[in-house]
């Protein structure tokens, strides 16, 4: 499954009912966004997040705990929690601890929940910096759950962490799924290590954990990612590229992403994509609108109207593509529909597909070059 | 051509204009649109779609009925400097090209218009922005989103042929940002009619005969008398090739001839308030581009009125026209930006939602007033038709003015200027857009002053220290 980011409550200039149009119904929220704004004391006023942006959908509110890693400058850690400077508020000094995370999450009411956990990039050289993050975030995990005051509504997920450190993820492993969380997420990821180092540990997390709980890999959202850590046993990604890149003016297609300022597209009259069922390249006697790449060119970065429209268009493919993932491994044959998505978007030259997926995919017995 | 064009397009006025300082209502009918009853508003669009509306948005949660386009707007390539920085481009503007049957129009198509809707094309984009070139006999300066640029009516004679609006407003030659000497407003009178001559032997020209557009005529801005030749040759000569007026300021109705009084009358943009707008509907203005709509949108008002407005007598001071969305007194507020309205807006979300979204700078902040703010001015049209049609406008219009007092002024931050949407005062000039980032190392020297507390320092600790309050 794929969750599309609504960082601020709001899913990039899109309505809460032009979002489930694209077919969602599970959103992130980020809680250190909304811990500012619209702030906790609101958020306790009107009845949650689901109240405020008018969602009937599922919501995953995040911990905070990302944003050390994007905004490790300005933090500092400590074992009672993060401290960092606002970028928002004048560098007001501001203090999240494991408490704190929670109580704010509980006070969003997000479905899916997410433990303050210590990050830091997993390309960092310090094993004794890393080992203490790992064994912390355990910690935090246990001050987490005794701070959840609502966990019958509220999913709470550990974070593994441990870097790319196979054996400290183990120990990692196995601690948190002691702690029996409704589902658990592989943290510390997509932080700039290579690709075989990500579908290494995604790979022998998914191999330790329990086959009952959902996997959920953070902060993963380019197609071939998505396919390759779902074979590997990942359910559930996020990610702001497909939202942010539309607002760059790209189209995600199955053959890679489509720039379309560019001015080659300036006399293309075609729908963004043949045979797309999302609401802008759907005809218009299906209820579409029949946006074309020209149109699409012609208000790319100039009219926030074409952001939300490429902003559909992606959502919605990502969406469709996981539907026919889960398609495809209900009705047993992934391994061909992995062939299919790449021998299409490497133009039917599969030596052209990247090593690491390669490699990574005949680790679980899936060889793309048969 | 007459008999053609009246199969085209038709007004009828159901209740005329009896003395000069009266209103009238009628019907707008354009083939294959719907019917439009006026007076009415006309929404207008900035590359093909209102600001910040999705074709979606416009189609599923407004009541929009027309709608407005420059060629401006499609004209970059027009642009001297753009064909000599790329000169493998195209110099037609991609919309020409636009794959479309001769009964369709390939602008509505490229611009994803739905059928619906009646599409009107004009030259400059409502508000225009003054250009520092003159107009010259053949041509007027207008600003593209690549910089100056003269557009030939020759060249806006072909856009109509090849776009196919259901409606095209004539070429004006008027002045935007400063008025017009003695001399120039001769050669304006001129100059409007050479054009609008060329326009309409230009679109007669169509290959099967069959008129797919409607011509609106202006009446320039300028004294009567002025421009009298032009007005005698509409009358005498061309009345049969104009379907309706355009008008640049209300004020010039005295300026429309007696036989082409029948005719609908399109006010661009001088509408600066719902006052303004009664003013003119007074006058016997038909339509009206509404500029207040997104200027109040990007404001982050809510606009907020009615007419005839719910009269309260014993009012103390006259009403606001709009509720600024920025205040802080929304933060917690769960009720619907107007109790009882039934826009997309109200019926689905709460004051504390706009008011965060703003404040977030979030960009559906500005869609859902832009839907509220048009369903309010569609409102105050519906009320205006029944009230001029019950005879009762007269009254109206003086409670609405003894009401409502002014819109408020901008408080919060808009959205981002396009370099298209204002004119460069060059160097130095105030900054449009504020700098949303800066650099993370500023917070580097003030961290290093905070005092780390201890792990076992309690809330009340960490409290003092200037930090957030512990949560309870």
């Amino acid at each position: 499954m794929f969750m599309p980011v609504a960082t601020q409550a709001s899913l990039k200039g899109l309505t809460p009912g032009q979002l489930a149009r694209t077919g969602c119904n599970l959103c992130l929220n980020n809680t250190y966004h909304l811990g500012l704004k619209p702030g906790q004391e609101t958020l306790e006023k009107i009845g949650g997040a689901h109240v405020l942006q008018g969602w009937n959908g599922n919501i995953l509110t995040d911990s905070g705990g990302f944003q050390m890693v994007s905004l490790l400058k300005l933090a500092k850690v400590t074992e009672e929690g993060v401290r960092f400077l606002s970028p928002h508020e004048d560098g007001v000094p501001m203090l999240l601890t494991p408490e704190h995370s929670i109580s704010l999450q509980n006070t969003i009411g997000s479905d899916i929940i997410m433990q303050l956990d210590d990050v830091i990039a997993t390309t960092s050289p310090d094993t004794e910096r890393m080992k203490e993050a790992m064994e912390r975030s355990i910690r935090w995990l246990d001050r987490c759950i005794a701070a959840h005051k609502k966990p019958e509504t509220q999913n709470l997920f550990c974070i593994i962490q441990g870097g790319l450190d196979l054996k400290m993820r183990k120990v990692c492993c196995e601690e948190m799924a002691r702690r029996d969380t409704p589902g658990v997420a592989i943290g510390g990821l997509s932080g700039g290590e290579d690709k075989v180092s990500y579908c290494q540990v995604v790979n022998a997390c998914t191999s330790w954990l329990p086959q009952n709980k959902p996997r959920y890999v953070m902060g993963v959202g380019y197609p071939e990612d998505l396919l390759v850590s779902v074979a590997l046993g990942a359910d559930m990604f996020d990610c702001v590229w497909p939202t942010r890149t539309a607002r760059f003016g790209n189209a995600i297609v199955s053959t890679g992403t489509l720039n379309l300022r560019h001015a080659s597209f300036a006399n293309d009259f075609t729908t963004i994509e043949a045979d797309c069922t999302c609401p802008c390249c759907r005809p218009e006697d299906q209820g579409g609108l029949n946006i074309t790449r020209a149109y699409a060119h012609h208000v790319a970065s100039k009219e926030t109207a074409g952001a939300h429209l490429l902003t559909m268009h992606n959502v919605h493919y990502l969406l469709s593509l996981m539907g026919k993932v889960r398609a495809a491994i209900i009705e047993d044959r992934y391994p061909e529909f992995l062939h299919a998505y790449f021998r299409k978007a490497y133009g039917g030259d599969m030596t052209r597909v990247p090593t690491w997926a390669v490699t990574a995919l005949r680790e679980v017995g899936v060889d793309l070059l048969t | 051509m007459a008999g053609h064009l009246s199969k085209l397009v038709s007004f009828q006025l159901s209740r005329p204009q009896s003395d000069k300082d009266e209103p009238r209502v009628g019907r707008l009918t354009f083939k294959g649109r719907s019917p439009i009853d006026t007076p009415h508003y006309v929404a207008v669009s900035s590359r093909g779609a209102v600001p910040h509306l999705s074709q979606d948005m416009m189609r599923d949660n407004t009541s929009i009925r027309a709608l407005y386009t420059a060629v401006e707007d499609s004209s970059s390539y027009w642009s001297p400097q753009v064909i000599e920085k790329s000169s493998h481009q195209s110099q037609v503007p991609p919309a020409f090209n636009f794959p479309a049957s001769p009964d369709e129009s390939p602008l509505r198509k490229f611009i994803a218009l739905q059928k619906d809707v009646l599409l009107i094309l004009g030259t400059r984009r409502i508000p225009p922005l003054p250009c520092a070139a003159s107009s010259t006999s053949s041509a007027i300066s207008i600003i593209t989103s690549l910089g100056f640029g003269m557009l030939e009516y020759t060249d806006y004679a072909e856009a109509i042929q090849k776009l196919r609006p259901d409606i095209a407003l004539g070429m004006g030659d008027v002045l935007f940002g400063h008025k017009p000497g003695v001399k120039r407003k001769e050669a304006m009178g001129d100059r409007t009619l050479a054009w609008l001559k060329e326009l309409i032997s230009a679109m007669e020209n169509e290959e099967d005969g069959t008129p797919r557009t409607a011509l609106f005529a202006p009446i320039l801005p300028i004294e009567t008398e002025q421009q009298t030749y032009y007005l005698h040759a509409l009358q005498d000569e061309l009345k049969d090739s104009v379907s309706g007026l355009v008008l640049y300021d209300s004020a010039s109705v005295d300026a429309i001839p007696e036989s082409l009084r029948g005719l609908p009358r399109l006010s661009l943009g001088d509408a600066t308030s719902p006052h303004k707008l009664l003013d003119a509907m007074a006058l016997g203005i038909d339509a009206f581009t509404v500029p207040f709509i997104t200027d109040a949108t990007d404001a982050g008002i809510a606009l907020d009125f009615s007419f005839p407005a719910h009269s309260d007598t014993n009012l103390e001071k006259r009403l606001s026209l709009g509720i600024d969305m920025w205040s802080s007194t929304f933060v917690n507020d769960v009720s619907p930006l107007l109790t009882d309205c039934e826009c997309y807006t109200c019926k689905n979300h709460h004051r504390a939602f706009v008011q965060h979204l703003l404040n977030a700078k979030e960009m559906l902040g500005w869609v859902l007033l832009q839907l509220h703010n048009h369903h309010i001015v569609d409102g105050f049209f519906a009320g205006a038709r029944n009230s001029i049609h019950n005879g009762s406008f007269k009254g109206d219009r003086a409670m609405f003015k003894k009401t409502y007092a002014a819109l408020p002024a901008k408080t919060g931050q808009g959205p981002r200027v396009r370099g298209y949407q204002f004119r460069s005062e060059g160097k130095g000039g105030p900054r449009k857009n504020p700098i949303a980032y800066r650099p993370l190392d500023d917070g580097n020297k003030e961290l290093a002053k905070v005092i780390l507390p201890s792990p076992d320092d309690d809330a009340e600790n960490l409290e003092q220290q200037r930090f957030p309050e512990k949560v309870k």
